[in-house]
């Protein structure tokens, strides 16, 4: 069962975890000094805040006393610590900008490596999408949190505090008086921030929810004319739309809300103090210009406890997506090199011809299955005590009914999974002693879906060998018969293929990945139904160029179509994970089994469509 | 420009009255929000600073302190800010409130218009345009003119009334002052308007770097069977390291121009307030102003000069608001699906299946695809058609479904002319499972019984049993309520086309169309579908399309297809007996008897090449 990554965007977490934040701060540690650069300019933001409301009330005093000479003097100072204020701003804007797009910048960048590392089983269990908001949505929020949440608590607090200060000093009767606010301006503003913030999440997943049904609505409207589902169809978008109306609704009353009340609630402050500052003032207690620098705190409550509440509401939003990149980062990578083999890697590391860098022979003369078991899931066992022994040159067929286990078995060759129990030997060595990563440069595959990489048509079958030249790639497209579609192309081997190969048919794009393969000039070659979207002529003249790139390699064909199986040296029939029927194609037809059964089915089926399938006209009939 | 205002305008339509009194609210908010400085004006002038002379307010303030005291008087003056914002801020919630009951109420009909629109248009609209395109159209397009009608629209006008307010305000306490008070304002909006504008370009390039690092991420992960299998690793690692510094970059550009523009547009308005404060105090200190008045200005000066900077941002939105209904009126111009312009009137709510083709012809852009075509259909009966790949038997059932309309030439069904009949009623007529058929991501149930919504879970069975597709899904956890798509089960080829067969056997209709319905089942599977076909024969009128022989032999008739006309009509054994490509097809079964003679012979050959070789050692 896939997870709905809509709804794991919503898990908001209440306490905030302070063991996991420690993890994520790691992040933050090579850039300690901006780190304490930004603090240092939230604390220096903040008093100037403080203190610029004084510069009023002082410049009122000196109004008020007639006093020009020490009215110049406050001006121009007001005017100096107003361009430290707008320095303090431009320096941490960009002190915040550097750890964010740093910080993100590495999560991805370790986040990524991690990725390349996760065996396969890591990618069967998680859908490409949830592992890309990890990258994208997660790494930002984090990153935007780290920076901006720190300023948000640094000026908060030190401003408030400042303020009580300032204010207690100046009158510490009419200061808590005016403070007396403070706790109904916290409670609200929480309040509201995690109404928010819930509200716009469930208005961010109705969204997706809406853009699916959008999708799916023209996709699938051909399919709805027939069954004139239309007006069925508008009802269900209604509910869909009618969520999405509340939710949005919601969210715009919570905001509509908010700031009116917070500023209500402020002018209660502000109320307070001319009721009981108008007597101190009258009775000589305060200067008038002290009143007023009181209104102007009254005022000023409001935002450093809306920035606090609303930092710590990030912070607990953004938990949830810390939590699922250290959990990312965490994951064991299963499938490594031991510690032995780094070991010789690291003792071996010339370049013999003969050896590979992990001290072994280079050449691959033999692999061996011996007693391999295998599940993807605990009591699912897809292969049962598996024996196979391939030697150098030989090219295996592989057939049977889909699950069967034929792609498992390739897939253990290539060790992108490994043996529940049981040993794969590469020349009598158990593949785990040997490098992985020189096993797999010697590997040449070729799957049913090919991808490709968006880039040009070169750089896809260069992907193979990256050393390769022109010439080189060129060849390779001729022997498997791809060149000259490739050269009708528009910008012939520099054509852009798209994304993901979107602008090629899936037959070209399969010519393109077996070209790559056979540049690779892989040990192990493997090709998972790699022509089944090639028309048959192609296939035959690709078929005895292969047989050519295959000599003395150890080759495993999984196919349907039976001219490609054919000409294998051996056929394995595979069933519910184990070998029923082995032979040659002439042996198998002998015995009259389930090779025979499917060979007689699909021949008639492979004829038929052949002769319907008249190469020119294929387009029109879409 | 003026097609997308009326748009806009058209749009608002019955939630006008909401619109308006929202305006209102805002403004009456203000008003009131504006009155606390002049009250704490008259409170200091009247009640505190006795050498001051003051205004109206002021001798107010005078003569309750004379009636009732000091403290009652500063104690009434207190309570009067306080009421004054507390009634400021409830119109301000209203306003809120009915601007987003009126534009989250547009915006809902916005999006239900899209997508009946959508779904009424015809065929030919679809196969031009992409997927993509439309739903960004109908998403984040719509979104955009929902921050329109449900923030900027306020926004301007409340930041806009600070200004119309507060100015005057301003002018009557003391127009020299005032005039300095203003004096920065065109500059400010001047310069977040060219700021906003610039930042757009900054804002695109940085999402199109965000978008090429996540398509190199999605490429990654989506291929990462192929980096593995070329040890390709470190390879994609730079590859993406590359995508992701040059995100960091142009994001780090983007911050050192919103740092320069914060701090610069900051130290605009703070030069505003300096000016204000300092020019303000001078005049006090020459005796030609109140110190109340001064206080008046500082307060009044915190509430506009700081959100007149926010007029340049919401000028930029509607520019961007304005292209987006733009891109969704091009999708509402189009027109829907005709109605007949001569309906028959009273067609029978069940016809019986009798279709006839008669010349019919039709073309698709510039290429005609069916020529002068005629064929007769009885009610009943089971027609298969075949014909290579191109030939137009999709676009028969197409037409068949008015799906799209012939050109000339006449189709009827029970002898009433298919252009004169609606076409969900036509469509009501078929039960088709078409070529590649689409399966909601709904839950089995859903899918099947999308067709006849009435069906009882027992008809439900029935029609997926003769479809052989009850078995699998009985096999299912959570059997049929089993959700599809990405966040269900993702069925096979086979699976696809069986639930999408049970599907419109399930809809019971006249007409039953398999559009190469079973070309991923397999062949046993295949014959008990055909089983079950043959027994509806009679009851229903039957159209095959498929590849195989073994599907369509059975047929009543079978009409080859090439070239968009057919080419050969008749039973089965008909067509064995004439020359053409139905015979070429059913030699194939001879040619495998005589390929498996061969392996058994070459077979044979070799064994006696062996015995040979033997022999001579």
């Amino acid at each position: 069962m896939a997870h709905d990554p809509a709804i794991e965007e919503d898990v908001f977490v209440g306490k905030i975890n302070l063991a996991l934040w420690r993890k994520v701060i790691h992040f933050a540690a090579p850039f300690r000094n901006y780190v304490l650069a930004l603090i240092a300019l939230g604390v220096l933001t903040s008093i100037v805040d403080v203190s610029l409301p004084r510069f009023t009330g002082k410049i009122v005093d000196a109004v008020t006393a007639s006093n020009p000479a020490h009215f110049h003097a406050i001006a121009w100072r007001y005017l100096a610590t107003l361009a430290v204020f707008v320095g303090c701003i431009l320096g941490f804007i960009l002190t915040a900008g550097w750890i964010v797009t740093s910080v993100s910048f590495d999560i991805r960048e370790t986040a990524f490596e991690k990725l390349q590392e996760l065996p396969f089983s890591f990618y069967d269990r998680k859908a490409v999408g949830w592992l890309m908001a990890r990258l994208t949505s997660d790494c930002g929020t984090l990153s935007q949190v780290m920076a901006w949440a720190l300023l948000d608590v640094v000026w908060g607090s030190t401003v408030l505090f400042c303020t009580a200060v300032v204010m207690l000093r100046l009158n510490w009767k009419l200061a808590l008086l005016v403070l007396t606010v403070t706790p109904a301006l916290v409670l609200v503003a929480r309040f509201f921030q995690v109404r928010l913030l819930l509200t716009s999440r469930a208005l961010r997943k109705a969204n997706s929810q809406t853009t699916a049904a959008f999708n799916e609505g023209i996709v699938g409207v051909r399919t709805s004319k027939s069954m004139v589902r239309e007006e069925r169809n508008l009802e269900e978008f209604r509910d869909l739309t009618g969520a999405m109306y509340g939710h949005a609704l919601r969210n715009a009353l919570y905001t509509a809300m908010f700031f009116p009340l917070m500023l209500s609630i402020c002018s209660v402050g502000a109320a307070m103090a001319v009721w009981r500052g108008g007597f101190a003032v009258r009775s000589g207690e305060i200067s008038l210009g002290y009143l007023v620098t009181f209104l102007q705190y009254a005022g000023l409550v409001i935002w450093p406890v809306q920035e606090l509440c609303n930092a710590i509401t990030r912070i607990q939003g953004a938990q949830a997506s810390a939590e699922r990149i250290v959990s990312l980062l965490d994951t064991d990578v299963e499938i490594r090199d031991s510690k032995e083999v780094l070991i010789r890697l690291k003792a071996h590391n010339n370049g013999s011809p003969t050896l590979a860098p992990d001290g072994y022979p280079a050449r691959i003369e033999s692999i061996e299955f011996r007693d391999v078991t295998f599940s993807y899931k605990a009591g699912q066992t897809v292969l049962r005590n598996f024996n196979l022994s391939v030697e150098a040159g030989e090219t295996i067929a592989l057939v049977g009914p889909t699950g069967g286990g034929k792609t498992t078995i390739v897939g253990l060759a290539c060790r992108f999974y490994e043996p529940t129990s049981g040993q794969i030997l590469i020349n009598g060595t158990d593949y785990r002693q040997r490098s992985l990563k020189w096993l797999q440069s010697n590997l040449g595959m070729v799957l049913q879906q090919p991808h490709l990489f968006s880039g040009t048509v070169r750089e896809n079958i260069r992907y193979g060998r990256l050393s390769a030249t022109d010439e080189e790639i060129e060849q390779a497209a001729k022997l498997v018969d791809a060149h000259d579609f490739i050269v009708s192309l528009k910008d012939g081997y520099g054509a852009a293929v798209g994304e993901g190969g979107n602008q090629l048919s899936t037959g070209q794009k399969q010519l393109i990945a077996l070209a790559r393969a056979v540049i690779a000039d892989p040990q192990i070659f493997v090709m998972d139904e790699a022509t089944s979207s090639v028309d048959t002529q192609t296939e035959r003249a690709i078929q005895t160029a292969v047989e050519r790139v295959l000599e003395n390699r150890i080759s495993f064909v999984i196919a349907h179509r039976l001219s490609t199986i054919r000409n294998a040296d051996r056929i394995l029939v595979i069933e519910n994970g184990r070998i029923t029927e082995q032979g040659t194609h002439h042996n198998l037809i002998r015995q009259r089994g389930h090779y025979f059964e499917l060979y007689t089915s699909q021949f008639t089926h492979e004829r038929e469509e052949q002769m319907l399938d008249y190469k020119e006209l294929t387009t029109a009939d879409e | 420009m003026s097609g997308r205002s009326r748009t806009l305008w058209n749009l608002t339509a019955g939630q006008r009255l909401r619109y308006v009194g929202a305006v209102a609210a805002v403004a009456v908010g203000m008003l009131f929000m504006f009155q606390a400085p002049l009250i704490v004006q008259g409170a200091i002038d009247g009640l505190i600073d006795p050498s001051s002379a003051g205004g109206r307010l002021a001798r107010l303030a005078q003569s309750l302190r004379d009636q009732s005291g000091l403290g009652t008087a500063l104690a009434l003056f207190a309570v009067g800010m306080v009421a004054v914002n507390l009634l400021g801020a409830t119109f301000r919630y209203l306003g809120g409130r009915w601007s987003a009951y009126a534009s989250e109420r547009i915006i809902r009909h916005l999006r239900e218009r899209l997508y009946a629109h959508l779904q009424h248009l015809p065929m030919t609209y679809h196969d031009k345009v992409q997927t993509g395109d439309l739903v960004q159209r109908c998403t984040s397009d719509v979104d955009t003119v929902r921050g329109f009608y449900n923030s900027q629209i306020i926004e301007l006008v409340h930041n806009s009334m600070r200004i119309i307010i507060v100015v005057p305000i301003l002018l009557f306490l003391d127009w020299r002052l005032a005039l300095v008070s203003i004096a920065l304002m065109p500059v400010i909006i001047g310069s977040a308007i060219i700021f906003f504008k610039r930042v757009q370009g900054s804002f695109k390039k940085t999402d199109e770097a965000e978008g090429a690092m996540t398509a190199t991420l999605q490429e990654n992960l989506t291929g990462i069977r192929v980096v593995r299998a070329f040890a390709r690793q470190q390879f994609e690692i730079e590859r993406f390291r590359a995508k992701n510094d040059n995100h960091r970059k142009l994001n780090w550009r983007l911050y050192k121009l919103m740092a320069t523009f914060w701090a610069s547009s900051d130290l605009l308005c703070f030069t505003q307030s300096a000016l204000l404060l300092l020019v303000g105090s001078s005049r006090v200190l020459h005796g030609s102003m109140s110190i109340g008045t001064l206080v008046a200005f500082v307060s009044y000066g915190q509430m506009f000069i700081w959100p007149v900077r926010e007029i340049g941002r919401v000028l930029t939105e509607l520019g961007k608001a304005m292209v987006a209904i733009g891109r969704i009126d091009e999708i509402l111009y189009i027109v829907e699906e005709t109605a007949p312009t001569t309906p028959v009137s009273n067609p029978p709510a069940r016809t019986r299946g009798e279709l006839e083709l008669r010349d019919v012809s039709f073309s698709h852009g510039e290429k005609q695809i069916i020529h002068n075509l005629s064929l007769k259909i009885p009610a009943g009966s089971t027609v298969a058609l075949l014909g290579p790949s191109g030939s137009g038997k999709t676009t028969l059932v197409n037409l068949l479904l008015r799906i799209y309309d012939y050109n000339t030439g006449s189709i009827t069904l029970d002898g009433m002319e298919l252009r004169n009949l609606g076409r969900k009623y036509v469509r009501s007529q078929f039960g088709a499972v078409l070529q590649e058929p689409f399966l909601y991501s709904k839950t089995l149930r859903d899918n099947m019984k999308l067709g006849r919504h009435a069906a009882g879970d027992d008809e439900m069975v029935a029609a997926a049993s003769l479809a052989a597709i009850h078995g699998t899904i009985e096999g299912f956890d959570q059997k049929y309520d089993t959700l599809l798509g990405e966040r269900g089960v993702t069925l096979s080829g086979g699976q696809r086309q069986r639930t999408a067969i049970a599907r419109a056997l399930l809809r019971d209709a006249p007409i039953l169309i398999l559009d190469d319905a079973l070309s991923a089942v397999d062949t046993h599977t295949e014959s008990s579908i055909l089983d079950a076909l043959k027994r509806m024969r009679g009851k229903h009128t039957i159209i095959l399309i498929a590849h195989r022989l073994s599907t369509l032999m059975h047929a009543d008739r079978i009409a080859v297809m090439e070239k968009g006309q057919i080419v050969q009509l008749g039973t089965h054994d008909e067509l064995v007996a004439e020359e053409g490509l139905y015979r070429k097809l059913w030699q194939i079964q001879s040619a495998l008897e005589e390929d498996l003679k061969d392996e058994i012979t070459t077979d044979s050959q070799e064994k006696s090449q062996t015995l040979l070789e033997a022999a001579k050692e």
